[in-house]
């Protein structure tokens, strides 16, 4: 007999609720335990719940008297609730199929509340829309809190936002170029029948149309590309590393933009930092793919003095540890694994590996903090809290990039917005220490 | 230890009636060495021995999460404990996509021989109930399919020989 893959994304969906792990960690463990012509499904049943979860919550807290004691009825309703409002799985196999998977995690008690909310769910379909649909957690499909915040910070912005942060994300690729030009990439792509187009700023980027699965990219095992967001690509072009230089990438994990810098300038002497030796084992992976070599270095980015040899970088980059509120599109799970709380902590946190790492920059040297948040709590204002502190620390941050304006001037640094089929939401500020 | 071929359906080989095994040897632990690997791998939650084309009376079951509770059953009988109906959406590794509503008795006993030929019993409800009452049912070459209307049963049938010719 084969296992109810409805069942399986239950479990995951739970423990996005319970916030025991993210859907990258648990999603390939699941599709291990399913065949794989069910992999997709179970991939768009856990993506999309965790997508729609803020509004699918409001539903089933309209339709239930309370909230039901196990983790994992919750999320069997929201599954349920997904299917009916947001697949073209027939309603009654959405209802029927969801209560069979409750049978299977041995659930036999709860099929007859699933079966009833999901039955009013259906019933009640457009009138529960009606009264929702003046709700702000409802129609941005992002938790209140996420709501109110990209709401205040970006006033004219904030609908822009939400939308990009529930479509489906574009799939972009980094061209090694090091080993073939973008547009002899581009030509591979189009003799394979990919459309593809190259991305606005990005000079090694480019766009598929439709996204396919990395083993149909001509030449991805040999390193011809990587996959990686256009917003993700302009980090290696802020930090501009010269030939030979000594560099830092802080918080290296999974090791796209180590990869990046040392396509970009292969003579650099690079050291990838990641606090988990886990997270290295990928930076390790995608650097033999691409035919790299960099020093890895499992440590706390925050407190060299166990790591540091005492040598100066030239340039550092640190992608600081944030809410990544700017991909949410891509971890929709974001929407239920971040809390209003974190996000003074991660502030605190990006203020303290911003002050640690300065003091590995040379004299003269520069420093790009990054981060895939969309919150000036974490973007702007650590930045501009520290050069406030910081006498030889200055804003640098080009209002061109590639010779394009590429995003929203901040009093510190730039923004990039998350964009329809556009790049991710990113934040640069370029930091150039006095000689 | 080995994977071996799985059957798909309509293969009439998932059609023979398995026969019982008169001593436990063992081939027959290597071959629940085998099912056991086959089984995991597919990935599924039970197999039969018909399945893999060894018309014998043997199947494997382990429903648990992780692997930890592997079953092997030699000669397996099933006795209905508790005549009322349990509806479960089936599916099965000889029909590889497909999911359909069967109804079986709820709790059963089953009796039959471990791996060292000796005898024991075990009490399932639920799940396993259902599992173990499907793969003894390959064993009389009955599929789940067999309990759905001859009109779904066609449909699949068709849909999974296209699929066949596709690979071959």
């Amino acid at each position: 007999m084969s296992r109810d893959v409805r069942a399986e994304a239950a479990r995951i969906i739970a423990a996005l609720l319970e916030e025991q792990g993210s859907l990258a960690r648990l999603l390939p463990k699941a599709e291990d335990k399913v065949e794989e012509r069910d992999r997709a499904l179970l991939r768009e049943l856990c993506y999309g719940s965790a997508r729609y979860a803020p509004r699918l919550q409001l539903i089933a807290a309209k339709l239930l008297r309370r909230k039901p004691g196990d983790t994992l009825v919750s999320a069997l309703i929201l599954l349920g609730l997904y299917q009916l409002e947001y697949t073209r799985i027939p309603d009654h196999a959405a209802i029927s199929a969801t209560v069979n998977a409750a049978r299977s995690l041995g659930l036999d008690r709860a099929t007859g509340v699933i079966n009833g909310v999901l039955r009013n769910a259906l019933r009640n379909s457009e009138q529960l829309q009606r009264k929702l649909s003046g709700n702000p957690q409802f129609s941005s499909i992002h938790p209140a809190w996420l709501q109110q915040r990209i709401k205040a910070a970006w006033p004219d912005r904030a609908s822009g936002i939400f939308r990009a942060n529930n479509a489906n994300p574009p799939m972009t690729l980094r061209v090694n170029t090091c080993k073939i030009s973008r547009a002899d990439y581009l030509q591979q792509l189009a003799e394979t029948g990919l459309s593809a187009e190259p991305c606005p700023v990005s000079p090694v980027g480019i766009t598929l149309v439709e996204p396919v699965s990395v083993g149909a990219l001509p030449g991805f095992t040999e390193g011809l590309v990587s996959v990686q967001d256009e917003s993700a690509q302009l980090a290696a072009l802020l930090l501009n590393p010269l030939p030979g230089e000594k560099v830092l990438d802080a918080c290296a994990a999974p090791g796209g933009k180590s990869c990046h810098l040392l396509e970009q300038q292969p003579t650099i002497e690079l050291s990838a930092l990641d606090i988990e030796e886990n997270r290295l084992d990928r930076v390790r992976e995608n650097l033999d793919r691409c035919g790299l070599s960099a020093q890895l270095i499992c440590a706390d980015a925050s407190a060299p003095e166990a790591w540091w040899d005492g040598q100066q970088f030239d340039r550092i980059l640190l992608d600081a540890p944030c809410s990544a509120t700017g991909v949410i599109r891509r971890n929709p799970d974001i929407k239920l694994l971040r809390r209003d709380e974190d996000i003074a902590e991660l502030a605190r946190l990006q203020g303290e590996i911003l002050r640690s790492s300065w003091g590995l920059l040379k004299p003269g040297g520069s420093l790009v903090y990054a981060t895939c948040s969309v919150l000036p709590t974490e973007n702007s204002e650590v930045v501009a809290a520290f050069i406030a502190e910081t006498v030889d620390a200055s804003d640098n941050t080009p209002e061109l990039l590639n010779g394009k304006s590429w995003g929203e001037k901040q009093p510190v640094g730039i923004q990039l917005l998350p964009q329809n089929s556009g790049g991710d939401g990113f934040y640069y500020a370029l930091l150039s220490k006095a000689e | 230890m080995a994977k071996l071929e799985i059957l798909e359906f309509p293969d009439p080989r998932l059609r023979e009636v398995a026969k019982p095994v008169a001593e436990v040897t063992d081939a027959h632990r290597q071959l629940l060495d085998d099912m056991f690997e086959t089984m995991y791998a597919a990935p599924g939650i039970g197999l039969a021995a018909i399945q893999v084309n060894v018309q014998e009376r043997i199947v494997v079951v382990d429903i648990s999460e992780d692997g930890s509770e592997p079953l092997g059953f030699i000669n397996p009988e099933i006795e209905v404990l508790e005549e009322e109906i349990h509806q479960y959406d089936e599916g099965c590794l000889s029909v590889p996509g497909f999911y359909e509503t069967v109804e079986r008795p709820r709790k059963v006993r089953i009796k039959a021989l471990d791996r060292n030929g000796e005898p024991f019993a075990i009490e399932a409800e639920g799940l396993l109930a259902v599992c173990i009452q499907h793969e003894v049912d390959h064993l009389d070459g009955k599929l789940f399919v067999d309990y759905i209307s001859p009109l779904k049963r066609n449909r699949i049938r068709s849909k999974l020989e296209k699929s066949q010719r596709r690979r071959a």
